[in-house]
């Protein structure tokens, strides 16, 4: 499609509160973006001129934040209101190959949704949840700069403009450790490396796998993000749109161009690429 | 005495209160009974009121008079002297100052920023969590009523010292570690939620604090010029409407609470006072009023904190010179029953009260259902200076706006103490200087916050350009103020920082005030950024007692000389008196919030060392001054000396630094507080994992001074190792002083002076990183 044709949707409820930094970062690319409230796409209340469809859209984008508080699990309540009144359409909108993106409080989203890891390329919302993001490790909220290790070869849609191997974007989150099925952890695993849906770990600055705090919540694996079997779907804990700009970086001032790009910016650059193809 | 109440024949709950014909004894009474904390002379003239209207009052009406007339929302005690001393400091570029909720300055030629500094003291030594996450909500509102988009939000913190044992803790007193996690949680909580980056703030601990631990929350907003909201009503036939949460029994008798000193029953008595936060009902509000303000559909608006409905519609209405009429019954309750009087006076959170012309009511209460934010019609604006509440049809309450909410007024007495007449001086070289380095470092007032730090999210918003923890990825230290990029389209910055060194006031409350204001300066001017305004939280003892109000005194009297001197505005502040218990009173607390103009944040330095060999520059002049200082408090020997500064040094420093970060390509800078030059440079070798090697013979003092002495106006620089002699040359044209004093080097910190050149510091940057980093997490786990 034509660059002037993309309308991506960055999804939200009450308590949402990364929309308008990730609307910036599509926008800045010149590619139209709009925060959309979950509400203008089912509610009566909503005068004519606010009502949305989700076929307006060719991307949608479920931001980070604390969706309803978060009280319950990250996630719980905005995935359950979604099955309720989307859940077939985002069935058939990931089906047709649009993308999805889920950033922190939204990869939470996805999983509790059934989306990701998403192994079932026909069914791409499984019933029951087969990931949980967990806890982290110390047990509080960790806001801080992380490295991670681009290990996708090529599924993913949106790191195929990621020139890097390690790049830096910062995690903020209180339940981000990745666990799979007791006793299934090494056949995820396996999985998700032979479907090359691994997408970035933790790793130190070196490069290498590590422990606290290079891995900020005990992820297993050092996992930090993934993509389902057909790689339209990407959820990831870290927040790519928060280092859109070199300046954002928390290092910014060690020697490097602040107006230049930040490592971020990829993840956008990718998926516009991926859209205008399409 | 029960007989003075009498009930009222309405099918609600409404009592009179005969007062009459009441004795002094009884006025007192009464006002114990009913919780009101009004002084007799305040009850003789609400007497002597209605005694002219011919008639004795009811029980909502005097519950108002109470929440108008107490310290928390008249500055009753301490309005004189902050009137005398240091309100009135102009600048052009001042929008609105101490007015309103919220001080309102000029950002650049569209934009104003708007700055708010509250505590919210009270209410979190007796429940830490809720205490400290309604003073983010509440801090958020009264810059959200400007018509601002919150963009970053500061905590100053100060609790009792960490290793408290439990047996030394006073009956009913929370112990400081349980207090600290608490508060911390609740900043965490409620700002991670809303989604408003918590970038700066401080941590202090000192006996002082045990029985009254001090919450102080700052916030700044951004706004269009052309969209600033006042807080007062538009205009006659404008119509109340209240918007947010439900109104319950939460948070009643909030601000009588936070005006009388606490005891070993206030955990029982006063839960009921502290309110419950709800974040995610304050998201979306902010996100309606925004849109509110947008689109032009109000003519104003005010928060609900203190007092609640009975202080907002009487401020808004006078300050338009206006009366008001409110619907009570339409107001929107969290529970079943409760009295009018409690839904007058409640501080249920959540809730912001618009004036809006009749036409374009439905579009407002249109938006906030969009949002699913609950608002109604409760009210309208008057030309009669009157407010009168109505119940059910029944008129319950009629008095002048005038006598409500204009307030009272205090010259109190106060004494002065001399501390350099009444103190000793036992400073003097006890040698073991790396020894005392590692203990400076390792000192919980100056030990790595990271535990803290991490927990607020301090970038949401993407904004954050120079963060609370900086340098090396995992090495990071603390920064002297955060810089955030408010406008996506322009490379101007807010620079924020939270300073006061209550070691210093405790001693000197003048100095020790006249510091504090230094140290905010020096910070702002360390990241690069323009001193531009300040707030204050002035947190004191009991009023009522002569030497705290002489504290109180002689820090506006500093503050106001510092600020008139350097034509520093301060546009925003609070005031928290009676922070004290029949233990212990609070350390005079003057807490400032310096706000600085960064011209383009691409020129933003910060504190960490970046090249091995670069030139490390000392400006600025020591002297042996270590009253109040880490020195004195880690060798236990006493000083009364505190150190001294000036406005006009203050000011030819600052303008000759601003200078020299555009002459001069400045790699780092940082300026010298607690543990003076010696744990300043180890901040920056830590921060960056280099070391340096200093030599001080060129500077004139002892070693222990050159070392640790708390001088004010210094900053350390680094600086390529071509540029040094030039910066030095530079400052000395100004007849300012600077030195080069070493270079980044190696991996370990060592310091030599005199002629024999003998080191007397050599230690390994890890053994500091590893003393500043565990100081505090030590006890936090």
């Amino acid at each position: 499609m034509k660059p002037d044709e993309i309308r991506v949707a960055v999804l939200r409820i009450e308590g949402t509160n990364c929309e308008d930094e990730t609307v910036l970062a599509f926008k800045h690319l010149g590619v139209e973006a709009e925060a959309v409230h979950l509400k203008q796409f089912y509610s009566d209340s909503v005068p004519d001129r606010d009502r949305r469809s989700i076929w307006d859209y060719n991307c949608l984008v479920f931001p980070g934040g604390f969706s309803a508080g978060d009280y319950v699990r990250a996630g719980a309540i905005f995935s359950a209101r979604l099955k309720s009144v989307l859940r077939r359409d985002l069935e058939e909108f990931i089906k047709m190959d649009f993308p999805v993106l889920g950033i922190c409080n939204g990869f939470q989203i996805l999983t509790e949704l059934g989306v990701l890891p998403g192994f079932d390329e026909d069914r791409p919302i499984s019933d029951k949840p087969e990931m949980a993001l967990g806890i982290n490790d110390s047990s509080r909220f960790e806001c801080r700069p992380t490295f991670l290790r681009h290990e996708n070869r090529g599924n993913c849609i949106f790191t195929t403009k990621l020139e890097k191997e390690i790049v830096s974007f910062p995690v903020a989150h209180a339940e981000g450790k990745v666990i799979f099925p007791k006793g299934k952890e090494d056949e995820y695993f396996d999985m998700l490396t032979e479907n090359d849906q691994l997408v970035f770990r933790y790793v130190d600055a070196e490069g290498n796998y590590a422990g606290y705090p290079w891995n900020p919540n005990g992820s297993m694996f050092n996992i930090a993000g993934i993509c389902n079997v057909k790689g339209n779907v990407f959820g990831l804990m870290p927040h790519p749109e928060r280092v859109f700009w070199r300046y954002q970086h928390s290092d910014w001032n060690r020697g490097t161009k602040p107006e230049g790009a930040g490592d971020g910016r990829a993840i956008f650059e990718s998926v516009i690429e991926y859209l205008k193809r399409l | 005495m029960l007989m003075r109440f009498r009930k009222v024949d309405v099918p609600f709950e409404l009592y009179e209160i005969e007062i009459l014909d009441a004795s002094d004894e009884e006025l007192e009474e009464i006002s114990r009974e009913l919780g009101l904390a009004l002084s007799l002379d305040e009850m003789r003239r609400i007497k002597a009121y209605f005694e002219k209207q011919g008639r004795n009052p009811y029980d909502i009406e005097l519950q108002s008079l109470a929440q108008a007339w107490s310290e928390h929302c008249c500055y009753k005690s301490s309005k004189y002297y902050l009137k005398q001393f240091l309100f009135g400091v102009d600048a052009e570029y001042v929008i609105s100052a101490i007015k309103e909720d919220a001080g309102v300055v000029e950002f650049d030629e569209n934009y104003a920023y708007v700055v708010a500094l509250e505590s919210h003291n009270h209410p979190s030594a007796i429940e830490p969590y809720g205490g400290a996450a309604t003073g983010i909500g509440g801090i958020l509102r009264d810059v959200l009523c400007m018509g601002a988009q919150p963009v970053a939000l500061l905590d100053p913190l100060f609790f009792g010292e960490p290793d408290t044992s439990f047996e030394k803790l006073p009956k009913g007193t929370k112990h400081p570690l349980y207090l600290l996690s608490g508060v911390v949680a609740g900043i965490r909580d409620y700002g991670n939620r809303v989604g408003i980056p918590t970038v700066a703030g401080m941590v202090f601990f000192d006996e002082a604090y045990i029985t009254n631990c001090l919450v102080n929350v700052g916030c700044v907003g951004i706004v269009r010029k052309d969209r600033i909201i006042h807080s007062r009503a538009g205009n006659a036939g404008d119509l109340f409407v209240l918007a947010g949460g439900a109104t319950g029994r939460d948070g009643i008798h909030g601000v009588t609470f936070a005006s009388a000193e606490l005891d070993e029953s206030s955990e029982e008595e006063a839960r009921s006072a502290v309110q419950l936060g709800n974040p995610i009902m304050k998201e979306p509000l902010i996100h309606a009023c925004l849109e509110i303000v947008e689109k032009s559909l109000l003519t104003g608006m005010k928060d609900l904190g203190g007092g609640g409905l009975s202080c907002v519609v009487g401020e808004m209405a006078l300050a338009a010179g206006f009366g008001a009429e409110v619907w009570l019954e339409k107001v929107h309750l969290k529970e079943v029953g409760m009295s009018p009087w409690e839904i007058w006076v409640s501080e249920s959170q959540e809730r912001m009260m618009l004036t809006v012309h009749p036409k374009h009511v439905d579009e407002v209460l249109s938006i906030f259902a969009k949002w699913d934010v609950p608002a109604v019609v409760v009210g309208r604006v008057m030309d009669e200076k009157v407010l009168r509440v109505f119940y059910n049809g029944h008129k319950i309450y009629e008095m002048d706006i005038e006598f409500v909410s204009g307030g009272v007024e205090y010259c109190r007495p106060y004494v002065s103490k001399k501390p350099e007449v009444e103190g000793r001086e036992e400073i003097r070289d006890i040698g073991k200087y790396e020894e005392l380095l590692l203990a400076m470092l390792g000192h919980p007032n100056v030990a790595s916050r990271e535990w803290i730090v991490r927990q607020y999210d301090h970038e949401v918003r993407a904004a954050t350009v120079i963060k609370p923890l900086q340098g090396m990825v995992n090495r990071e230290g603390h920064g002297d103020a955060a810089v955030i990029k408010p406008l996506p389209n322009s490379w101007r910055g807010l620079a924020l920082t939270a300073d006061v060194n209550p070691w210093m006031a405790k001693i000197d409350p003048y100095w020790g005030t006249a510091s504090s204001f230094d140290e905010m300066v020096r910070n702002l001017v360390a990241v690069g950024s323009i001193p531009h305004s300040f707030a204050d939280c002035l947190n004191f003892g009991n009023p009522e007692k002569p030497e705290r109000m002489g504290e109180f005194v002689e820090s506006v009297k500093a503050l106001g000389w510092m600020a008139r001197g350097f034509a520093l505005p301060c546009v925003s502040g609070n005031v928290s008196l009676y922070n004290e218990t029949p233990h212990a009173s609070v350390a005079p607390t003057p807490t400032l919030m310096g706000i600085g103009i960064v011209e383009d944040v691409r020129r933003a330095v910060t504190a960490d060392f970046k090249k091995d060999g670069n030139a490390i520059v000392l400006i600025g002049e020591t002297q042996p001054e270590f009253g109040g200082s880490l020195y004195s408090k880690v060798t236990g020997m006493k000083s009364s000396y505190v150190p001294r500064t000036s406005p006009e040094r203050l000011k030819a420093y600052v303008k000759a630094m601003l200078e020299a970060f555009s002459s001069f390509k400045i790699h780092a800078c940082h300026d010298l507080a607690e543990g003076g030059l010696a744990v300043a440079v180890a901040e920056m070798c830590i921060a960056s994992g280099l070391g340096a090697d200093l030599d001080l013979s060129s500077l004139d003092s002892q070693s222990f001074v050159k070392l640790f002495s708390e001088s004010n106006t210094r900053w350390l620089v680094e600086v390529g190792s071509g540029d040094a002699e030039k910066l030095v040359e530079f400052f000395r044209e100004g007849q300012l002083k600077a030195e080069i004093i070493g270079f980044v080097s190696g991996h370990e910190l060592r310091v030599k002076d005199g002629k024999d050149g003998r080191k007397f510091i050599d230690v390994e940057i890890e053994k500091l990183d590893s003393a500043w980093r565990n100081g505090l997490a030590r006890f936090l786990g």
